[in-house]
């Protein structure tokens, strides 16, 4: 049973003073998080070393602007992180690092990560819009009722993984009917205990949340099978679904997973000589002239279904409007299912296709 | 305005696209060309892509002026080089913005035009991709509508203030549809190879084209008008650091306005190469120096260097914009500054294939008081 901090405060402003104190007594070196950027509102993730900034920090807004663990990836790539900081990721994040980390993508030595019982996000849209101010009431409301908020991204409704792995303390949004007054942190680790200690609050036995995780993952669950049936009904043939791309390679270049520094479709290997729209043109009357999206939409499936995190970005930035998450979602679903594996659950699980099992699917055999 | 030159009126019982797909599938048959590059609806009926085909039955499907601009022409004209090179004659019928982007590349050794028929047609602009997808048959109705009335207030925002929406002067051919009867256009050749395409057709060029040159006269005088006000309205609204990062603020670095611009050629992107990458005691001493670090960092860095790099060459398509998850007015934004570096330099780009970039040419004397001001200034 995890020991849990009690504030007495709402969940983000606990969270923010808890940010604050771990900075200002020197604790971390830096907090990453969410916070207010613009005089609009606008909201981006931030490195912040200065306590006093954090007063900006919006750790729990309901947006995902970027995947942060593709960031964190990224930021610890060339040398690890020495001095320790304090993450405020959402759990598909924290899982989609975890992934990268089985790339050799970065490192995480020295991070101390903070997640929540995730609600889910809006669009990328609303937020171009600036219509999410105004949806922060209804949205805290309808998790108040264990509801999943209206408008949030299909992947986030339909997400089954709202309850983070790995993460040092676990902010208790879901179920957590008290969260105006109240801001409860799990301390799931020796290492967040040890950060938390001297913050002012009350340490008390915890006990997780169990019944309103249960019923907001049977409403979750009723979701992703609506979803799944929409895009999987009869009809759904690869060539038309991707059809309308038009090539723009943002659904690669948002996922977590995609880390490659040059796709294959961007490099010489898929580029054609006269010899190919040559033999186009003689069987067929014609060519694709511009790069074909649907070979480049199967092979990026290939190569991320066995760690999608169902992060929802890639349909996200679509201009096209392909529902790209809901494919990932049902592609590696089953991908995951045939390895029995949950991406970004446990570090120290190899990832399927790097691990060698003897005896398996000795059917497709 | 006087005007000798010629062109050839066609008159297209069933109408305009018919009459063009009935000319290219005659220049096929007869050898005018070996294969035509140019936009088809997809099977699926709902978005268009670029097809090169040689086939006339398959031209039902072309569709020489789309309502959206999926792909920039420029790209399918660029991604075809191998078969250019290789010496096939192929005919392509662009926008005249994607024309200008395909003569730009062509001087950045991306795009061979040797073996290449450039057409072009007087556009009425496009309607934003984004819409148009969400019910593709109200958006041919609209543009449709649009078209025919050369009304571009549903067309996007860069195509409204679009003053270069007629012939370009670097293509071979031009079909001219301004003022013209909804089943009428006009071919009006460009280039020796134009004029030696319609002769060997036995297309004769004897009609007045004086009534269409001065209509795309008068638009491209209203456009203009309308396109200085704007960017006097953009550029109150953007000018300054605070501005500017006021206006990419809700960018999330996706990139995708260089992955769609015709310009933005380079395999790698300097910004997503390891020269922009840092260790994390890099990145957390950039914080410390000023309270915090916004994280994917240098985004307006980038939206700098890339405007450095093709602002001279950009011919204000549009695809940026269509592209960005994040409505950012970015194709706006680099209109305004490309305008600006191209006017310095008295360069259109795509206006003439020999007419060299400015960055590639030297000028002994050249922006003397920009030199002037800073004189002195040297550690020297």
């Amino acid at each position: 049973m995890p020991k849990v901090l009690k504030l007495d405060k709402a969940a983000e402003d606990g969270l923010r003073d808890v940010l604050t104190t771990l900075l200002e007594t020197g604790k971390v070196a830096g907090v990453f998080t969410l916070a207010r950027i613009g005089q609009e509102g606008e909201v981006a993730f931030s490195l912040i070393s200065d306590p006093e900034l954090l007063k900006d920090a919006v750790p729990l807004f309901p947006l995902m602007p970027v995947n942060a663990g593709k960031v964190l990836s990224q930021i610890t790539l060339v040398e690890p992180d020495a001095e320790p900081v304090a993450v405020v990721l959402r759990p598909c994040a924290l899982r989609a690092l975890t992934e990268l980390m089985k790339r050799k993508q970065g490192s995480l030595d020295n991070f101390v990560f903070i997640s929540l019982t995730c609600p889910g996000v809006y669009p990328l849209e609303l937020a171009a819009q600036g219509a999410i101010g105004e949806r922060i009431p209804q949205y805290w409301d309808a998790i108040k009722k264990g509801d999943i908020p209206a408008e949030v991204r299909p992947a986030c409704a339909s997400c089954e993984h709202f309850v983070p792995y790995n993460a040092d303390m676990t902010v208790a949004i879901v179920g957590n009917t008290s969260m105006d007054t109240e801001c409860e942190i799990a301390l799931n680790t020796k290492k967040a205990e040890e950060v938390a200690e001297g913050i002012e609050g009350q340490f008390v036995e915890g006990e997780t949340e169990t019944e309103a995780i249960e019923a907001l993952l049977g409403k979750r669950q009723g979701r992703k099978e609506e979803l799944l049936d929409e895009i999987g009904g009869e009809g759904f043939e690869f060539d038309t679904v991707f059809a309308k791309c038009i090539g723009c390679r943002a659904c690669s270049k948002v996922c977590p997973i995609c880390y490659c520094e040059l796709c294959f479709f961007d490099s010489p290997a898929n580029e054609h000589d006269a010899s190919h729209y040559e033999a186009e043109l003689a069987k067929m009357g014609w060519a694709q002239a511009v790069p074909d999206p649907i070979f480049y939409h199967l092979v990026r499936l290939f190569h991320v279904s066995v760690s999608c995190v169902g992060c929802g970005l890639c349909a996200d930035v679509c201009p096209s409007g392909i529902p790209l998450s809901a494919i990932a979602s049902k592609v590696s679903g089953a991908v995951q299912k045939a390895f029995d594996y949950v991406p970004g659950k446990d570090i120290d699980e190899g990832l399927p296709i790097t691990t060698f099992v003897p005896e398996e699917f000795a059917g497709i055999k | 305005m006087a005007s000798t030159r010629k062109g050839a009126l066609f008159s297209a019982e069933q109408g305009r696209q018919a009459g063009i797909r009935d000319f290219i599938g005659r220049a096929l048959g007869e050898g005018g060309f070996d294969a035509v590059l140019m936009p088809a609806r997809l099977s699926t009926g709902d978005s268009f892509t670029y097809l090169l085909i040689n086939d006339e039955s398959v031209l039902e499907r072309a569709f020489a002026l789309p309502p959206i601009m999926p792909v920039q022409g420029a790209k399918a004209v660029s991604s075809i080089r191998g078969l250019a090179r290789d010496g096939a004659a192929i005919a392509a019928f662009l926008r005249p913005c994607e024309a200008r982007a395909a003569v730009e590349l062509s001087k950045l050794g991306q795009v061979d035009l040797q073996n290449l028929t450039l057409v072009t047609l007087d556009c009425p602009g496009v309607l934003p991709l984004a819409e148009y997808l969400e019910s593709p048959t109200k958006g041919d109705e609209i543009f449709q509508d649009g078209a025919r009335n050369w009304n571009s207030e549903p067309m996007r925002r860069v195509c409204q203030t679009c003053d270069r929406f007629s012939a370009t002067g670097a293509e071979d051919l031009h079909i001219g549809t301004l003022g013209q009867k909804d089943e009428d256009f006009l071919l009006i050749p460009q280039s020796p190879k134009g004029e030696g395409l319609l002769d060997a057709l036995g297309i004769s060029t004897e009609a007045d084209i004086s009534g269409w040159e001065k209509e795309v006269y008068d638009l491209a005088q209203e456009r203009k008008a309308t396109k200085s006000q704007a960017q006097d309205e953009l550029e109150a609204r953007v000018q300054g650091t605070d501005n500017l990062l006021r206006l990419l603020s809700n960018c999330i670095n996706c990139r995708n306005c260089m992955r769609v611009c015709p310009i933005c050629y380079c395999r790698q992107c300097h910004f997503d190469s390891e020269k922009t990458r840092f260790g994390f005691e890099d990145y957390l001493a950039r914080a410390q120096a000023q309270g915090g670090l916004r994280l994917p960092a240098d985004t307006v860095l980038f939206h700098i260097g890339r405007m450095l790099h093709m602002s001279l060459s950009c011919v204000s398509c549009g695809a940026c914009q269509d592209a960005c998850p994040m409505d950012i007015p970015v194709a706006e934004l680099f209109g305004l500054v490309g305008d600006a570096n191209q006017g310095a330099f008295n360069y259109v780009p795509g206006r003439s294939r020999d007419e060299p970039i400015p960055l590639a040419t030297f000028e002994q004397e050249e922006f003397e008081e920009v030199e002037q001001s800073h004189a002195g200034t040297s550690a020297t």
